[in-house]
């Protein structure tokens, strides 16, 4: 399917084929060091939060700008349209009259799908509610086959470990989702009551997908090829003193990956709050900061992509 | 035309009076019955309500008979959200001229609110759109939020 004018909503609406497309033009942008600034000259992104995220706003900024295109901005957007009453639809009918492409954050799941169906140019997620934020998929994976170019060609099966809010955290949702498509192995690792929900463990099933719980983080640190840590939340539990305890048993240090493989990368969506030790920023082990790095290339190159100037 | 009503020998004992024109379910799941009931009166019309009934498929069953109206498409795609299985004759001169399951829709637009209460259709003027995924028992996923529900746990429109 072609990439020119498409939405960017949700992971499931990706092939493997398309993953690979995004992978591998992010690649190649990321090889030619000189900014690639004639790319999408005169070309224009909206950026409409209806929430703030410095950080997704700022990436995906910076990606428009190295490709050369220009930014506007509806930072605050939630205080200019909704509170005069204005609908999402009416909003975003709006924008399209002068934006190439609309980069859209909003509180409410489902925001971006229901965006895609009125507008004639290219809706990106950049997070709609608890439910999609796929260019945060796509730089995890792009990620992960750097790391591993096996995780492409499925020489040889990467063992990749979950760890913490599997049940409410969606970047490891979605991310499973996304790897049904390749050889992997996945180990999960969540307290109780935050397990992986049944519809993703089936989905995984459906594509035998080789999946096993590991009873602690010691345990899944010596298996794995990449450790995916997410954030718990406090208001998932009910208990002040249950979080603190579970908090304790899910945060890793620089001692306890002293066994683990060489190879073993450590990946995290950011921001951190507790789950990584800052000792372990020093070790070979840590790649959450690249990770987020991945972020440019890709948000590049899915902005080529929707726009026409890359295949 | 007309057509004498049909009487305990040349039909199945009945367990509710017979109807001239109209509709009846039958099927229904004994708990739904009310629901289904309300559903259909709330359109003005007679309705008579058959409750615990025997039945060999299902043990208990309930059935709802609507005089003088067919169903329009929008009710039956709500009746097939709140009682699939259910079965739906067209009475006309006390004869039964069509009799099938209730059409099972692949998708179900605005007949269901989202059970997602941060899901964008329950807060922006859009309407709902639950896409069907599994039956026995009837899954819906929503377009928007992508959630899963079963049927039961949703709010007719
Ligand atoms: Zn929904």
């Amino acid at each position: 399917m072609t990439f020119s004018g498409r939405h960017v909503i949700s992971i499931a609406d990706f092939s493997r084929g398309d993953i690979l497309t995004v992978i591998n033009a992010a690649r190649a942008i990321e090889m030619q060091s000189a900014p690639r600034t004639e790319l999408v000259g005169g070309k224009l992104m909206a950026t409409l939060f209806f929430e703030p995220s410095t950080r997704t706003r700022l990436s995906f900024e910076a990606a428009m700008q190295k490709l050369g295109g220009r930014v506007i901005g509806l930072s605050d957007a939630a205080s200019t349209s909704t509170k005069k009453g204005e609908s999402l639809a009416d909003t975003i009918r709006m924008i399209e009259q002068y934006a190439d492409v609309i980069v859209i954050r909003h509180p409410r799941d489902g925001a971006a799908r229901l965006a895609s169906e009125v507008s004639r140019v290219p809706i990106i997620n950049g997070g709609d509610g608890g439910n999609q934020h796929p260019s945060q998929t796509f730089l995890d994976l792009y990620t992960i086959a750097k790391l591993y170019p096996a995780l492409l060609d499925g020489s040889a099966p990467l063992t990749i470990a979950f760890a913490g809010d599997l049940r409410y955290g969606r970047t490891v949702h979605s991310l499973l989702t996304a790897l049904c498509h390749f050889r992997v192995k996945l180990v999960l690792v969540a307290p109780r009551g935050l397990e992986m929900p049944a519809e993703y463990l089936q989905q995984a099933a459906a594509v035998g997908m080789d999946v096993s719980e590991a009873p602690n983080l010691q345990d899944a640190i010596a298996q794995a090829d990449i450790l995916y840590m997410t954030r718990l939340q406090e208001e998932r539990f009910p208990d002040p003193l249950e979080f603190d305890h579970i908090k304790a048993s899910y945060r890793i240090t620089a001692h306890m990956l002293s066994d683990a493989r060489q190879s073993l990368r450590v990946l995290h969506p950011l921001p951190r709050i507790n789950e990584i030790a800052i000792d372990v920023d020093q070790t070979v082990h840590a790649h959450y900061f690249a990770q987020a790095g991945n972020g440019i290339p890709v948000r590049q190159a899915l902005l080529g992509l929707v726009l026409g100037v890359l295949i | 035309m007309t057509t004498d009503p049909p009487t305990a020998t040349n039909t199945k004992v009945r367990q509710v009076e017979a109807i001239v024109h109209g509709t009846v379910i039958d099927h229904i799941p004994g708990h739904m019955t009310l629901k289904v009931a309300n559903l259909l009166a709330r359109e003005n019309d007679q309705v008579s309500i058959g409750m615990n009934l025997r039945s060999a498929r299902m043990g208990r069953k309930g059935l709802v008979k609507i005089s003088g109206r067919e169903l329009d498409e929008r009710t039956l795609s709500r009746l097939a959200l709140i009682a699939p299985g259910a079965t739906v004759s067209i009475i006309r001169d006390y004869q039964v001229i069509h009799k099938s399951t209730v059409p099972m829709p692949k998708t179900f637009e605005d007949i269901a609110r989202c059970a997602n209460p941060n899901c964008v259709t329950n807060h922006e003027k859009w309407s709902s759109r639950l896409d069907v995924i599994g039956h026995e028992p009837l899954h819906v996923r929503c377009f928007y939020c992508e959630r899963s529900f079963a049927a039961s746990e949703l709010t007719l429109v």
